[in-house]
């Protein structure tokens, strides 16, 4: 730590170190031009490589250009007509057309397709405070759009007569959305939640804590009430999910699917990785023993043998038990993805937090799993495409989800023979939605590590 | 009976056993530390020092003896034990904060948390010991964004926070780049200058000659000399510790 230097040597007087400037790179390696030298045609064979793949995926959309759109046939009343037209050389686009209402809702009553797409906006507009930057509680409607949504929309979806219990759950989804929308707004303008807004407005922000507890709690009492007279007087025919279908099926299975198997994975992960050896075993044993059969093996389980299990005369409704059998599976991949992610974590982490004082679930909740989950986005994203596209094994039990529904087209009479388009069309509706999906865990994983990067 | 003894010296060790598995690290450890007191403890890697340390804040348990942070002794109550770990501050060799939070996050984690300090106090008092560690300018950072000096200082800045009674170095130096020692350390002799009870274990025997008002010698688990720095260094008792210093100084 001393360096201090004798008097005897003195050494000559330090030369200054000034660093050279930084130069350009070479243009050659610099824009479009350069990279496109540098990686299509910088050899002769890496050329003819590069022109023969353009030729290939030329010809390939050329074709299919040809098919979908410039030979295909737009407006015609049966595919017999399609066929006197054009015959085989261009696709007969009218039968689809025709179709959609179909492969979107399934054999849903057509007077109360509303139903599904109010349940739709009704979605929408509970997640986009979400993307808003000013509103701070998103955790709190991230939450309630996971936990109480499912418990308005199955009432939009199915209707029919509903008990107290049953009205007061409904109601609690509805007054969440009801204060989702009020805290979104008042947050937005003002900073402030409903309830703390309401107390300010009333005047009442001087007020001892107690009293302002009160009246926030009060507050949000109001909007349960104004819910619960709004279910009241909602009354809604009773749709049986045999007539559910089409998109509207497959999104409802995935959807739960996907709301319940994160949440459950990441508990399964933490049993497994507990240190109670009745939890980890039942972990465990869970996992190994859903992740070791195919998940068509399970629907078909819980669609034949589960009855056989069940008390004569009660019976677990077919949409339900598909349902039950994709979260339980999906469930089990999702734990290992999040027992990835915790591994990944260094032990310091949870040291540093632990020394700090924080007990197990703070540490866990609050420094290991952000962490986790923000390594585990690609992984997770990929388990959740799979399994929106896994759901169309459920037509093995008889439900009739998007694919299933693309090919009854061909089954009708009008268009006999019609798989090719309605299969082409349902297949661009996954690639949409898988794609978007991909595309949306990209866009995250950029945002959320964008302060982090060295 | 697990009450805080007024005078009672901050940390105790009687007896202390410990064994990974069948291999015995820690043999039969006697330590008292008295308020105010910086020790330094030294030594070949695996000859427990580490391990001591991380059981003085319960981040290894023992198997034998008793440890008592003023006092009060570690039992079974997770609660009663997490209590008496705040008393005490790490910090770290691999610094450990957390890389998902800005630094002035990581200091107001423990406040917001444990302390249920409003946000702005916290701020406040998290701000105020980033300007002690001299980096408050890098507070809006994340700590992958900085040298692994600054890094260091803001751990500590982060152990301090808590105002814990008791700060303890697991080789805060050993990871850092050559020109980054010095600022660590000159950190670390302010701390000890303020009179913090400090246990730090480290090979930079400049810090332990500095600062030290006991160096402590372990070897094969056990606590082989212990004295003050200048009997230490002058006039080691074992020859093993004699061949020790010779290899590091």
């Amino acid at each position: 730590m001393d360096h201090a230097a004798g008097p005897a040597a003195t050494p000559p007087p330090a030369e200054i170190f000034r660093p050279r400037p930084a130069r350009r790179a070479p243009p050659s390696t610099l824009g479009v031009q350069g990279w496109i030298r540098q990686n299509m045609f910088s050899s002769v064979p890496n050329a003819l490589v590069t022109v023969i793949g353009i030729w290939i995926v030329y010809a390939f959309f050329d074709a299919l250009f040809g098919w979908a759109i410039g030979n295909a046939v737009w407006q015609a009343e049966s595919r017999r007509e399609c066929l006197d037209e054009v015959g085989r050389a261009g696709a007969c686009w009218p039968g689809v057309i025709a179709w959609i209402p179909n492969l979107i809702y399934g054999l849903y009553p057509k007077d109360q397709v509303w139903r599904i797409n109010l349940a739709g906006l009704v979605l929408l507009l509970w997640a986009v405070p979400l993307w808003l930057p000013r509103v701070q509680s998103k955790v709190q409607i991230g939450l309630s759009l996971v936990l109480l949504f499912p418990l308005f929309a199955s009432y939009l979806f199915l209707g029919g007569e509903k008990g107290i219990v049953w009205s007061a759950l409904i109601a609690l989804g509805l007054a969440a959305f009801l204060w989702t929308l009020l805290t979104a707004a008042t947050e937005t303008v003002f900073g402030l939640g409903i309830a703390r807004f309401a107390v300010a407005a009333l005047g009442f922000a001087s007020r001892s804590d107690e009293t302002r507890r009160r009246l926030a709690i009060a507050v949000l009492l109001a909007v349960y009430v104004v819910a619960v007279i709004l279910v009241q007087a909602l009354s809604l025919p009773f749709v049986p999910t045999r007539v559910w279908g089409g998109l509207f099926l497959t999104l409802v299975i995935s959807g739960i699917g996907i709301a319940f198997s994160l949440p459950a994975g990441i508990v399964l992960a933490l049993g497994r990785r507990s240190r109670m050896p009745l939890i980890s075993l039942l972990s465990t044993t869970f996992i190994e023993l859903f992740r070791s059969v195919p998940l068509i093996t399970i629907l078909f389980m819980f669609n034949t043998m589960l009855p056989l299990f069940l008390p004569v005369g009660v019976e677990v409704n077919q949409l339900l038990r598909a349902i039950v059998a994709v979260c339980l599976f999906s469930a089990a991949y999702m734990a290992e993805v999040v027992r990835g992610g915790l591994q990944a974590i260094p032990r310091g982490q949870y040291e540093a937090a632990s020394a700090m004082g924080l007990g197990f679930w703070q540490a866990t909740g609050l420094v290991i799993m952000p962490q986790a989950l923000k390594i585990m986005i690609p992984t997770i994203v990929g388990n959740f495409i799979g399994l929106f596209k896994d759901t169309t094994l459920v037509s093995i039990v008889g439900l009739f989800d998007l694919l299933s529904m693309s090919r009854a087209v061909g089954e009708d009479t009008r268009w006999l023979g019609l798989f090719l388009e309605p299969f082409f069309f349902v297949t661009m509706i996954y690639f949409v939605v898988c794609f978007g999906m991909s595309q949306y865990s990209l866009n995250l994983e950029q945002r959320l590590s964008a302060g982090e990067r060295r | 009976m697990n009450e805080a003894v007024a005078g009672a010296p901050p940390i105790e060790l009687i007896g202390l056993n410990k064994w990974f598995g069948a291999f015995h690290v820690l043999k039969d450890i006697d330590l008292r530390v008295q308020e105010g007191e910086r020790i330094v403890v030294c030594g070949p890697s695996g000859s427990g020092k580490s391990t001591m340390i991380r059981c003085i804040n319960q981040l290894e348990h023992h198997q034998e003896g008793t440890i008592r942070i003023h006092g009060r002794s570690y039992g079974r109550d997770t609660r009663e034990n997490d209590a008496i770990r705040r008393e005490i501050g790490m910090v770290f060799q691999s610094f450990n904060l957390f890389p998902h939070l800005t630094v002035l996050e990581n200091c107001t984690f423990a406040l917001t948390w444990v302390r249920h300090m409003p946000k702005q106090e916290a701020e406040d008092l998290a701000m105020s010991f980033l300007a002690r560690v001299r980096i408050p300018e890098q507070a809006a950072k994340y700590p992958l964004q900085l040298s692994g000096g600054q890094q260091q200082r803001v751990a500590i800045a982060r152990a301090l926070c808590v105002r814990p009674r008791i700060m303890l170095f697991d080789e805060p130096t050993s990871s850092l780049d050559p020109e980054m020692i010095n600022e660590v350390l000159d950190t670390m002799v302010e701390l000890a200058e303020s009179g913090m009870t400090m246990v730090v274990v480290t090979h930079e025997m400049g810090f332990a000659r500095k600062v030290a008002d006991r160096v402590i010698f372990m070897d094969q688990g056990e606590i082989v000399e212990e004295a003050p720095p200048e009997a230490f260094f002058a006039a080691p008792r074992y020859d093993r510790t004699r061949l020790f210093l010779s290899q590091v100084l």
